[in-house]
């Protein structure tokens, strides 16, 4: 299990990581958010020193995190980064034995990933001659070629096509199906809905939400109206407290309102102007979750 | 993972990535071709050695001939005979560099001026012996010369000294430049963060320096090697005793290797990602241009002097300026252990402050972390 708590980092005058706390255990898949500039990559790097922190702790397994663990961690740093003119395949394994594996096996386990992600044929090409979506797939396959404990990958769906973006997201479902602590960051929240079990929002170096991404929607003091009606009058609102309007589009509304607000009050006001053809009540979605935690 | 091991790798890598590249595999075939032709060239410009050689009156006959005979296997050499009224006349001339030597018949005697030469005693010998039917070993002439002998350097010890401190200089500022553009491209790629999330710093320069190290040994060493075969073989002339002096120039490389691939693998770590390897790299080949002009003049003024002692043992000069100065005239063995204390003492301190600042410096993106940064950070450690 990995446990962060209470790191502290400083720049200068900014303070990147303010005392942060979470643990993520393995066979889990932990979705790290946060806006631009929050601590995500300070914290992420902590985990592998390559910052010093100015305080807390990074354990493993309830010990201090130190090199020998680090071998069997995973990382995948926000700016992507091989040997250009190395070939594919011996770069896999070099970065495999740097982890701790035998030449045998790291060569093996570096042709499996490339099978794996569709790159057998281009596994003696230069890294500098693949196409830029397979040095991602590439730098992915380093950071997995030695099947870690922890795999660390900082916005591993940046800049993918869909298609790409879904061979991702099977492989991290699969390293935490196969008992690997998965931490990743990224900006796509629908997708981290999608994915993840877990959440940690991160914001101004300090978290402010952590937990299971359902317990944490349900938490929200918010809740949200989805509303389609017939023959409204355009400009219509329902004559209820606390009601908020997010956006009305084509006859339908979206709507936010208090947790203690009952919806049947919104459903009763809107079938008194109008037929509802459609009414949905539920918990924010991470995304409306999200700007609710670190609206500035 | 144990840092032997890592290090080890990082190595290993290094060595078989720029076997395999173009560039040097080209510098070595240049090199070498280099070294080719300029033995082609000696060979071409050797101007055919001419012996002066004064003899007393009356001259037996058959001894111009004899001579003539007697300097055939030294590369065609010829010698011109010069008979002189008396051994005073010919002492004069000798003096006055009208001749090289003075053979004086009746005393079974050789005279130079200041030095014996060799090559023009072996030839006045072997063509007096076949004048007078003799046979070897006794030796029919014995040499003498009208002035004490000096201990000048002689020419291949000068032209060791300064072509091999050359040698030194540039052996050392090109294997930099390949430490420090390797330190640059994984810091600029950014791939060093992967690696240094699984291997330690310290590690990881170590490797870097010592692959490409026994790389660079390897290339001078066949260089070396070519060079020591076409001395074996008569392509060059080289007295005796020259092999300790050019032996000298290996342990110095290495030494000399490890404090300035030291230097470059920090300079690069400290750049900046706008700056490219040759501009990051220069305060260090500046020091070692200013360490090779500082030892050519203390040597060529006075190779015994003050400064000239300095150098030898200050850690940065010591390894270019030791083995010119021992070429030279010769170094104490207390200054050899000296300058070579100090060189392990310079490197270790330069490994240790290495590793504290390399690390900082290569995840230390954008405007790069200057020199007075790193060493603030790394006091403070």
């Amino acid at each position: 299990m990995l446990g962060i708590e209470g790191v502290r980092k400083r720049f200068g005058p900014v303070e990147a990581l303010a005392g942060c706390s979470f643990s993520l255990e393995r066979g889990r898949m932990l979705g790290f958010l946060g806006p631009n500039g929050a601590g995500k990559t300070t914290a992420m790097r902590g985990i592998f020193g390559l910052v010093e922190l100015d305080g807390g702790d990074v354990l493993w397994d309830g010990r201090p995190v130190g090199e020998e663990e680090r071998l069997r961690f995973g990382y995948m740093p926000e700016e992507r980064g091989l040997y250009p003119r190395m070939r594919v395949a011996e770069q896999l394994a070099y970065f495999g034995r740097l982890h701790g594996l035998e030449a045998d096996t790291a060569r093996a386990a570096a042709f499996d990933w490339l099978q794996r992600l569709g790159l057998a044929d281009r596994a003696d090409a230069k890294v500098e001659e693949l196409s830029h979506g397979n040095q991602q797939r590439a730098q992915l396959a380093a950071a997995l070629v030695h099947t870690p404990d922890l795999l660390v990958l900082d916005e591993p769906f940046a800049g993918l096509d869909p298609v790409a973006v879904r061979t991702l997201a099977d492989v991290l479902r699969d390293e935490a199906a196969r008992g690997a602590a998965v931490l990743f960051s990224s900006h796509q929240l629908d997708l981290v809905e999608e994915i993840c079990e877990e959440v940690v929002i991160i914001d101004h170096g300090s978290i402010v939400a952590e937990g299971e991404l359902d317990a944490l929607r349900r938490a929200s003091a918010r809740r949200r109206i989805a509303l389609q009606l017939e023959g409204a009058p355009s400009d219509w609102l329902p004559d209820v407290a606390g009601v908020e309007l997010l956006a009305r589009r084509n006859g339908t509304l979206r709507l936010a309102v208090g947790r203690d607000v009952d919806p049947k009050h919104v459903l009763a006001a809107a079938e008194r102007v109008a037929s509802v053809v459609e009414f949905r009540y539920g918990p924010p979605t991470l995304d409306e979750l999200f700007l609710e935690l670190v609206a500035r | 993972m144990n840092g032997r091991r890592a290090t080890t790798l990082v190595a290993s890598r290094e060595i078989r990535e720029r076997l395999r590249s173009k560039a040097f595999i080209a510098s070595t075939v240049l090199i070498l071709a280099l070294l080719g032709v300029s033995a082609l060239l000696v060979r071409l410009v050797d101007p055919q050695e001419t012996y002066r050689v004064a003899v007393t009156a009356p001259a037996p006959t058959g001894l111009a001939g004899a001579l003539e005979r007697a300097a055939q296997p030294f590369d065609d050499a010829k010698v011109r005979l010069r008979t002189v009224e008396s051994a005073a006349a010919g002492r004069r001339l000798l003096e006055e560099r009208g001749v090289d030597a003075l053979l004086l018949l009746s005393a079974d005697k050789l005279v130079f001026r200041q030095n014996v030469d060799v090559k023009a005693a072996a030839v006045a010998d072997a063509a007096v012996r076949a004048l007078r039917n003799e046979l070897p070993p006794t030796p029919a002439l014995t040499t003498a010369t009208l002035h004490p002998p000096e201990h000048e350097p002689g020419d291949a010890a000068v032209l060791v000294a300064y072509a091999g401190s050359l040698l030194l200089f540039m052996s050392l500022a090109f294997y930099g430049q390949w430490v420090i553009s390797g330190v640059v491209e994984e810091k600029n790629n950014r791939v060093v963060e992967v690696i240094l999330s699984a291997v330690r710093p310290r590690d990881l320069l170590a490797g870097k320096v010592i692959g490409i190290g026994l790389l660079g040994f390897a290339q001078l060493a066949l260089i070396a090697g070519l060079a020591a075969g076409m001395l074996v073989a008569g392509v060059f002339d080289a007295p005796a005793g020259l092999g300790v002096d050019i032996a000298l120039v290996i342990p110095w490389f290495v030494l000399g290797f490890a404090l300035y691939a030291v230097a470059y693998a920090v300079a690069g770590a400290l750049a900046s990602s706008q700056q490219n390897s040759e501009t990051a790299g220069q305060p260090v080949t500046y020091a070692l241009l200013a360490v090779y002009f500082a030892g050519y003049v203390a040597l060529a003024s006075d190779p015994e002097g003050l400064l000239a002692s300095l150098l030898t043992v200050f850690p940065l000069t010591a390894p270019l300026v030791l083995p010119a100065r021992g070429a030279l005239v010769g170094v104490p063995l207390w200054q050899h252990l000296l300058a070579a204390v100090l060189v392990l003492a310079a490197i270790y301190a330069l490994v240790r402050f290495a590793g504290r600042v390399y690390a900082l410096g290569l995840l230390h993106g954008g405007s790069g972390l200057g020199l007075r940064a790193a060493w603030r950070i790394a006091r403070a450690d």
